[in-house]
């Protein structure tokens, strides 16, 4: 007996285990550990885990992550004997209480999932095929319709090795908006409300995502809208009819006059300026104004420092001269209207001196290759990619391969400072290459859709980036510019945060963003016609008050979404209303907030604090990254406070020598005042029921100046003038 | 009306089902322990309130309702918490709630008038009484890591941690010859008393219990359980004269009992270490006790004064053992950062690397003029304890080598894996001996085993 018995227990296991595990811990443990939650990083995805339990980031690093569960703490984790009394079991069912709550039920497909391959031993074999394609089925955009707001998806892996399975309970399934569709676990999408929708499928390394439109109709809804001025007009009509919003009315003209400058010059129009645009008759005066404001030096400055947002001109980061030259190259791009794909080369490829060539700037205020990489990334393709400098990109396709393989275009730029501070020399060194920080091995430059390049050692590597970039059938560099104006005139990108490019944030109206892209293309890549085209539709001339079938509407231009003027703006149209602009340190005391070229020039003496203060409350960037949402748009105590006596406002409401002051002393009528103070901040006449109470107040007060500052301070803390609307 | 219905279903529920009133210790305190200490005990009190002793789960929390009322269940929180619909409120959070059965043992203690049958301010893990723990597996189907090895006084017997047991073995043919049962899932270090009459294992379950049982070596009677705490006891030493036992636990702890007649007694207790600690040691006058922590630090105590006479902060990992140097002023400390460190006790200087291991180093064992250790790079090692030389290397592990044990009559070394394999040594010239799976009743062709008939065939 005693010898029959290890024969016997060797059949026995010879059965049990034919050679490969039942249970894969790349392919099936990990996902679950993933999908589960156990891995994010909130949880013990976390750079020190939880409770002294560390799983690599959503299951990045399978051989970690097997050392930690079998191995670490002498395998306190598992319990080969009574599979089921692992630690690894007993906390997330909450067998042991489990700060995490429960994450798993015992007897459910993942919990026996996971005891199953500790009942095996644990295998983690290191050979395991990897996840090369995953498909959502069923694939493509769909559209659904009320009632029918309910779809079932599956996700399928293909592996290395040629097999495939269906991974629908392995894989994560996530939802861009929960307000309009929420996802099971089981990958079953219900509708919430009407909009679109973006699902996305994660497994292993793999990410897929589908598009979902939901259309009802409410109850009482017609279609009207005006008819379309070009094609921009067509695709958001024709998006607003799928979704059953209807568009808000065209704007008045004074709206219109107000609208146009902010957005083109940033800066608001002045007094003769609305009056002879009101009492205009042409037909065409709202594009001959466009016309007009595009070949104006003021759209120029405008423009030019939305690009210096982006390209982080500051003293601090390159220097006086520096910023000074910069930024009138930067303006002179725009002046001369140069075309975008020339303007990208040049900062790409720039090379010298930065003061001979202010270009090269762009390549100077990065750090490091990773830092030129993430900048000309999220710049350029609309993708902040820094996530996949450490593990894959949690919400999108980028790998850290891809990461550094990015990287290796800009791996042989050096600079140096020159002697004199401001002047750094950019140039192409003859080597250097980018390891990845896990493999270590050196990777070739790559793009996507492209793959790895071969190149010859004195080959540009910047320059070859730079044709990838620039050459018309590249996916994201137009459709990213496109959207980045498309945004600053509409309010809001297609794509929206407009910088950040990736399929799990899908655009709002894709045809549109198409359609704006192919034109940008065709025209040369000319921003100026772009803009035109855009501030002549109907889209961009909409109203911003909502009606009843528009009201949920957030992101589909039925209407005009308002926006707090921008630091810079606010400052000058007080200015502008009050007579009395602020004056900045290190400039000419004539230079408006909109034309500063740097936000940081100058000595700043100690009475000044208060003012730059202002616009700093009021979200004026430092201009530390190539992130737009430096600039912040929110409201806040502290804006209010400025607004209600802060020292700026307050110095320019009760100067001696204000424009209302000027006319009260020049003895002009109370009603003329009151009509250009409404002319001059609202770009339109005051109602007779504004007048009314304006010349009431006036009349009665013993001081007339100190009346006009109180009825002056009450016009600008009206929405209606703190709003670009 | 109300009162007396309550009343007649605790008759009802009392006759029935439980006849014995229930008891804190042994009814609710496991269920405290487990389902609601990690969040309302010394390391986290949500809303203010915590349950490791009587006294605190009585208290109240933010909510200023006290825990538990006697004879008031409306006006005991717990209570409340364990059976409200409202899942923003009801306890455990997030997880299940409690069984039926559970809940109704609370219900019915409170109605009986919340007594306690415990020791005043004493931890809940320490008032439960000990567990009989359940029967080992006749034959082991999977192998388990060995983390606690010891020769018997005289050589003849090696014991090791097993699943729920110690075994003990033949170590010179790897013969089974008894079980001692009745232990924790797991052991952690076994140590002999010097006389060889006592055995105290340190062990537990992980996140369940942790205790150190003292048996009788030669029955495996059940003698005492000791340092009971919520998590495992990770190592148990007996001073060199043998009436005291210090242990490192868990909950950041060294605990030092002394036997008292039949009784083993606390005597000093150590919190000073911000983590588990994972082993102590004697200084050979038996005054002073030396300790290694996953806090990164080693330390030592006075037993006398009862006071830290040192920190060692020169490690970049958890410390896993420490050994005093026979001349009482240096200890050698070991870690996951693979280290062998010598340093001063006056200073807590180090004064220099001894060695650099291929991998994390386990175990440190102390025995005559010799270091033994156990490391991750799957070999044992054994240095001269005065002048830190490196007498022996021995390898053949197929695994982590994570216990070390020596006996010095036979001159042998026992050495076990984290693949539940035992080697034996030759200590004078370092030969393999023999080696074998000390698990009783596993039989499994060995991964090498296959992989080198795999390279025979191919030769």
């Amino acid at each position: 007996m005693k010898i029959i018995y290890p024969v016997f227990s060797l059949l026995f296991l010879g059965l049990a285990c034919p050679g490969k595990p039942k249970i894969s811990f790349n392919h099936e443990v990990l996902p679950i550990l993933s999908k589960q939650g156990c891995s994010q990083g909130s949880c013990h995805g976390a750079p020190h885990g939880k409770g002294h339990f560390r799983l690599s980031l959503r299951a990045f690093d399978p051989s970690l992550d097997s050392h930690t569960i079998f191995r670490e703490e002498l395998g306190r984790r598992i319990n080969p004997i009574e599979p089921s009394k692992s630690l690894l079991l007993l906390k997330p069912t909450m067998a042991i209480a489990h700060e995490g709550g429960q994450r798993l039920k015992v007897d459910s497909f993942e919990y026996n999932l996971i005891r199953d391959w500790i009942r095996e031993g644990c295998p983690t074999p290191e050979d395991e095929a990897k996840c090369v394609k995953l498909e959502i089925l069923p694939g493509g955009s769909k559209l659904l319709k009320w009632p029918e707001f309910n779809l079932q998806l599956s996700a399928r892996a293909t592996f290395s090795d040629g097999s495939s399975r269906d991974v629908t309970r392995l894989a994560v399934f996530t939802t861009s908006d929960e307000n309009v569709a929420v996802v099971t676990p089981a990958g079953k999408v219900t509708g919430k409300n009407r909009g679109q929708a973006a699902i996305l499928v994660r497994y292993l390394e793999q990410v897929q995502s589908i598009h979902i439109t939901f259309s009802r109709k409410p109850e009482g809804f017609a279609w009207k809208a005006p008819a379309p001025v070009n094609y921009i007009d067509e695709k958001v009509l024709a998006k607003l009819r799928l979704l059953h919003y209807a568009p808000s009315p065209l704007i008045s003209d004074s709206t219109f006059v107000r609208r146009i400058h902010l957005d083109l010059t940033g800066l608001l129009p002045k007094t003769a300026v609305v009056q002879t645009f009101l009492s205009d008759d042409a037909k065409d005066k709202r594009s001959q104004l466009i016309d007009r404001l595009l070949d104006s030096p003021d759209y120029a400055k405008y423009w030019a420092r939305k690009w210096g947002d982006l390209l982080r001109l500051s003293r601090k980061q390159i220097g006086e001269g520096a910023v000074y030259k910069f930024a009138d190259w930067l303006e002179q791009s725009i002046a001369t209207n140069q075309s975008y794909d020339e303007f990208a080369r040049d900062l790409l490829t720039a090379k010298g001196s930065s003061l001979l060539n202010p270009e090269a700037n762009f390549i100077r205020t990065t750090i490091n290759a990773e830092d030129a990489m993430e900048s000309t990334s999220q710049l350029f393709l609309g993708s902040r990619i820094q996530c996949a400098k450490c593990h894959n990109h949690p919400f999108e396709r980028w790998t850290q391969d891809n990461y550094y393989g990015l990287t290796a275009f800009f791996a042989r730029t050096k600079t140096k400072k020159l002697g004199k501070s401001e002047e750094t020399f950019v140039w192409n060194a003859k080597e250097g290459e980018v390891k990845h920080p896990v493999s270590g091995k050196h990777l070739p430059p790559w793009v996507p859709d492209t793959g790895p390049f071969e190149l010859p050692p004195d080959k540009d590597r910047r320059q070859v980036f730079a044709e990838w970039l620039t050459k018309p059938g590249n996916p994201f560099f137009a459709k990213v510019e496109v959207n980045r104006i498309w945004a600053s005139l509409m309010g809001i990108g297609i794509v929206e945060p407009f910088d950040d490019f990736r399929d799990t944030n899908p655009p709002s109206n894709e045809p549109l963003l198409e359609a704006l892209a192919k034109d940008f293309v065709d025209s040369g890549f000319n921003r100026r016609d772009l803009i035109r085209k855009i501030v002549n539709s109907n889209a961009y001339q909409t109203s911003a008050e909502s009606n009843e079938f528009n009201r949920d509407d957030t992101r589909f231009f039925s209407f005009r979404q308002p926006r707090r003027l921008e630091a810079e703006q606010l400052v000058d149209a007080l200015g502008q209303v009050t007579g009395k602009p602020m004056k900045f340190p290190g400039v000419p005391n004539t230079v408006k907030a909109v034309h500063l070229p740097a936000p940081d020039l100058g000595q700043k003496n100690r009475s000044m604090i208060g003012d730059i203060e202002f616009l700093k409350v009021f979200g004026q960037p430092e201009r530390q990254t190539v992130c737009s949402c430096e600039r912040a748009g929110d409201a806040g105590l502290g804006q209010a406070l400025q607004l209600f006596n802060g020292k700026l406002f307050n110095s320019m409401l009760t100067a001696g020598d204000s424009l209302f002051r000027k006319s009260l002393s020049a003895k002009k009528p109370l009603s003329e005042i009151v009509e250009n103070l409404h002319l001059s901040a609202l770009s339109r006449f005051p109602n007779e029921k504004e007048k009314a109470i304006a010349l009431a107040y006036l009349e009665k007060a013993t001081d007339k100046g100190k009346a006009l500052e109180d009825l002056c301070w009450a016009i600008l803390n009206r929405n209606e003038f703190l709003f670009n609307h | 009306m109300r009162r007396f219905f309550t009343f007649l279903s605790a008759c009802i529920l009392g006759h029935q089902v439980h006849p014995d009133p229930v008891s804190f210790s042994k009814d609710l305190a496991p269920i405290l322990l487990t389902k609601c200490q990690s969040c309302h005990g010394p390391k986290k009190a949500k809303g203010k309130y915590r349950v490791d002793t009587f006294l605190r789960a009585m208290d109240k929390g933010a909510s200023d309702q006290p825990g538990f009322t006697p004879r008031n269940l409306d006006e005991s929180e717990v209570y409340y918490r364990l059976i409200t619909d409202d899942k923003d409120e009801r306890m455990p959070s997030e997880g299940d709630p409690l069984s039926k059965e559970q809940i109704s043992l609370f219900k019915r203690w409170i109605e009986e008038g919340s007594t306690f049958d415990g020791e005043q301010g004493a931890s809940l893990a320490s008032i439960i009484p000990p567990p009989v723990h359940p029967k080992s597996p006749e034959k082991y189907s999977s192998k388990i890591p060995i983390q606690a090895l010891a020769y018997g006084a005289d050589g003849d017997e090696l014991f090791a941690g097993g699943y729920h047991e110690i075994t003990v073995w033949n170590p010179k043919d790897g013969k089974l010859l008894r079980r001692i049962g009745n232990i924790g899932e797991r052991s952690y270090a076994i140590d002999l008393s010097p006389n060889g009459h006592l055995l105290a294992v340190a062990g537990g379950a992980p996140g369940l219990y942790g205790e150190v049982r003292l048996l009788d070596t030669a029955n495996g009677n059940l003698l005492d359980v000791l340092a009971r705490t919520p998590d495992v006891a990770l190592d148990a030493r007996f001073s060199p004269d043998g009436t005291k036992l210090a242990t490192a636990s868990t909950d950041g702890r060294i605990r030092v009992f002394e036997q008292r007649e039949q009784e083993w007694e606390i005597l000093k207790t150590f919190a000073n270490h911000s983590d588990w600690v994972n082993a102590v040691t004697w200084s050979s006058d038996g005054k002073r006790l030396a300790s290694a922590s996953r806090d990164k630090t080693a330390k030592v105590f006075d037993l006398d004064s009862g006071k830290r006479v040192v920190t060692f902060s020169g490690h970049s990992g958890p410390v896993n053992g420490v050994a005093f140097h026979p001349d009482g002023k240096q200890v050698y400390s070991a870690s996951d950062d693979k280290l062998l460190l010598l340093w001063r006790i006056e200073d807590g200087k180090k004064i220099r690397d001894v060695h650099r291991f291929g991998g994390s180093v386990h175990k440190i064992l102390s025995l005559g003029r010799s270091v033994f250790i156990s490391s991750n790079d799957k070999v044992a090692y054994e240095y001269s304890l005065g002048d830190g030389r490196q007498r022996h290397q021995f390898k053949g592990h197929e695994d982590w080598a994570l216990s070390i044990a020596f006996d010095s009559l036979n001159k042998l070394v026992a050495s076990s894996g984290f693949n539940g394999r035992v080697h034996i040594w030759n200590q004078t010239d370092a030969k393999a001996i023999h080696s074998f799976f000390a698990l009783p009743g596993y039989e499994v062709v060995e991964p090498t085993e296959i992989s080198s008939g795999k390279s025979l065939k191919e030769n």
